[in-house]
């Protein structure tokens, strides 16, 4: 063997050597190092999401109240159940404002086939509609004012907040018809039924009435104390949280 | 005289000095411990990464725990939040597909001339054909049910309640796309009388389309007080006058663009705010003064 291929030999042999410890040693550790590497970003996308879902929740937290009140209020236009007797209140209250006569109201859900098709949207997510048919009984600018005061009950205010201070009423008719036989005689101002000398219409009104989908609380369980499923904590959040047990008389703003 | 070398004879050779003994082993040597130092170097590196992203990620992992559980904690909060935004949302929607009858009924006295005098107003909402949904979805209020009379009792009327979209998660009575179609009914002292309502009729918010359906003077009055057809006294012509509003536009908080044609024509419910703050009518335009005889 000469010299050169001594030398040749030992190079192959010192490469062998550096080749395992590379493939054998560095290489794993480097690998694992990498993979660890890659856990430590996952754990931190992780922890950054749940900040920002402990974020959200505190925030939800410290609206607690508000957005309590503001749904009690909501209830008001949307309650969970016919709650006719409270419909009634409400609209004789508003006709006796506007000097009208609330002559009677027909609901539309005795039906039992009316019923069926009435919980249909509610199965669907939304609301269940209830038909109604309200007949008054005054002037034209009293039925006017009516209509206005009943469309009131629920209200966009200018901001784009709702005004809730009633049942939410979707008008789908009015007919104003004359309350008089027609035909007067030799008159001669007043020609016709709305010309007659009080003015007095019959306005029939068919109107939708919604109420929550079956099994739906207004709050959902809710307690001014905190919602279900909580135990009693107060709201951390911020200071400006109004107590739990603000009544809910605020304007109810998206 | 004989040259003498004098360097010792295993010294000889040159440039094969620098090999020395071993031949240029030593330095394959030197070169291996040099690249095993460098691997240990980087070995050592490699193994501090993985001891401190370690215990980096068990810290990252616990934290995330936390806050997680912290969350999970104060999920009814948010399932709270998530319902209230929901509900008025929805209702946000139904106000906002409202048709604003009492402006429309405004208008209607604020447009007649001094010469007409309404006998009926008919005024109901149809929906589109191209929305409308599966009618088992809306009851109709022509049903009898509980009723509480004061004077009179109505069973029906003579609208029937709008289908509305299945597709919407909130199902309006009066869905977007609906249109409000309303009838009067009257008299005029003249035929003009009429065109001049048909003309001031479409002065009305929204309105669309305004169609004569009948104007009819009696015949064979005698002028003085009868009146023979219709209900118009004197001879007065008896008019009948159909009103088409512009669809009912989509709600802005909906979301969807299922938006109708001429959206914001129709006077919606949104806008009650500033009709109501002018809403003074006039008596000068009231539909119940006439032209006398």
């Amino acid at each position: 063997m000469t010299t050169r291929d001594r030398l040749v030999v030992m190079g192959l042999v010192a490469f062998a050597i550096l080749a395992a410890a590379w493939f054998l040693a560095v290489s794993p550790e480097r690998g694992q190092a990498s993979k660890l590497g890659t856990q430590v970003s996952t754990a931190r996308e992780q922890l950054a999401a749940a900040q920002t879902q402990v974020t959200s929740a505190r925030g939800a937290q410290a609206a607690y109240s508000t957005a309590y009140a503001s749904l009690v209020r909501l209830g008001k236009a949307v309650p969970p159940s016919d709650q006719i007797p409270s419909l009634v209140y409400q609209l004789d209250q508003a006709s006796n404002q506007k000097d009208v006569d609330f002559s009677s109201i027909t609901s539309g859900n005795a039906d039992a086939a009316a019923a069926a098709a009435t919980t249909a949207p509610a199965a669907a997510g939304g609301f269940a509609q209830k038909p109604f048919t309200f007949v008054f009984n005054g002037s034209y600018f009293d039925l006017y004012h009516l209509l206005n005061g009943l469309n009131r009950f629920t209200l966009r205010t200018a901001s784009g907040g709702l005004q809730v201070t009633g049942r939410l009423l979707t008008i789908q008719s009015a007919n104003l018809d004359s309350n008089l036989t027609t035909g007067t005689g030799g008159g001669s101002g007043s020609s016709s039924s709305l010309g007659s000398s009080d003015g007095e219409l019959k306005g029939t009104i068919t109107a939708t009435a919604y109420v929550l989908p079956t099994g739906q609380d207004v709050t959902d369980g809710a307690t001014p104390a905190g919602p279900a499923g909580t135990t009693a904590q107060p709201a951390t959040g911020s200071g400006s949280a109004a107590p739990a047990s603000t009544p809910a008389v605020v304007k109810v703003t998206p | 005289m004989k040259a003498v070398n004098l360097i010792p004879a295993d010294q000889r050779g040159g440039s094969a000095s620098a090999k020395g003994q071993s031949e240029g082993g030593a330095f394959v040597v030197l070169g291996v411990l040099a690249g095993l130092a460098i691997m240990a170097l980087l070995y050592g590196m490699a193994h501090h990464q993985i001891s401190s992203r370690r215990g980096e990620a068990a810290t990252l992992s616990a934290q995330a725990q936390a806050a997680q559980a912290q969350a999970q904690a104060l999920a009814p909060y948010t399932s709270f939040a998530a319902l209230h935004q929901q509900r008025l949302q929805a209702i946000s929607q139904l106000v906002d597909t409202r048709f604003d009858w009492a402006h429309t009924f405004h208008e209607i006295g604020r447009v007649l001339p001094y010469g007409v005098a309404l006998t009926s107003v008919h005024g109901s909402i149809a929906a589109d054909a191209a929305i409308a949904a599966p009618v088992a979805a809306t009851p109709t209020p022509t049903s009898t049910g509980t009723s509480s009379t004061a004077n009179t009792s109505t069973g029906s009327t003579a609208a029937a309640a709008t289908p509305a979209p299945a597709a919407s998660p909130v199902t309006s009575a009066t869905p977007a796309g609906s249109t409000p179609i309303f009838t009067l009914s009257g008299c005029a002292t003249s035929q003009s009388e009429v065109a001049r309502a048909l003309q001031r009729m479409r002065l009305i918010d929204g309105v669309s389309d305004v169609e004569l359906q009948s104007s009819t003077k009696p015949t064979g009055s005698g002028g003085s007080g009868g009146s023979s057809s219709g209900s118009c006294p004197h001879g007065n012509p008896a008019f009948s006058v159909q009103i088409t509003f512009s669809a009912l536009p989509d709600s802005p908080s909906a979301g969807s663009s299922a938006a109708p044609a001429a959206a914001g024509a129709t006077p919606a419910a949104a806008t009650a705010p500033a009709t109501g703050a002018t809403a003074q009518p006039a008596s000068a335009t009231t539909p119940t003064a006439t032209g006398g005889s």
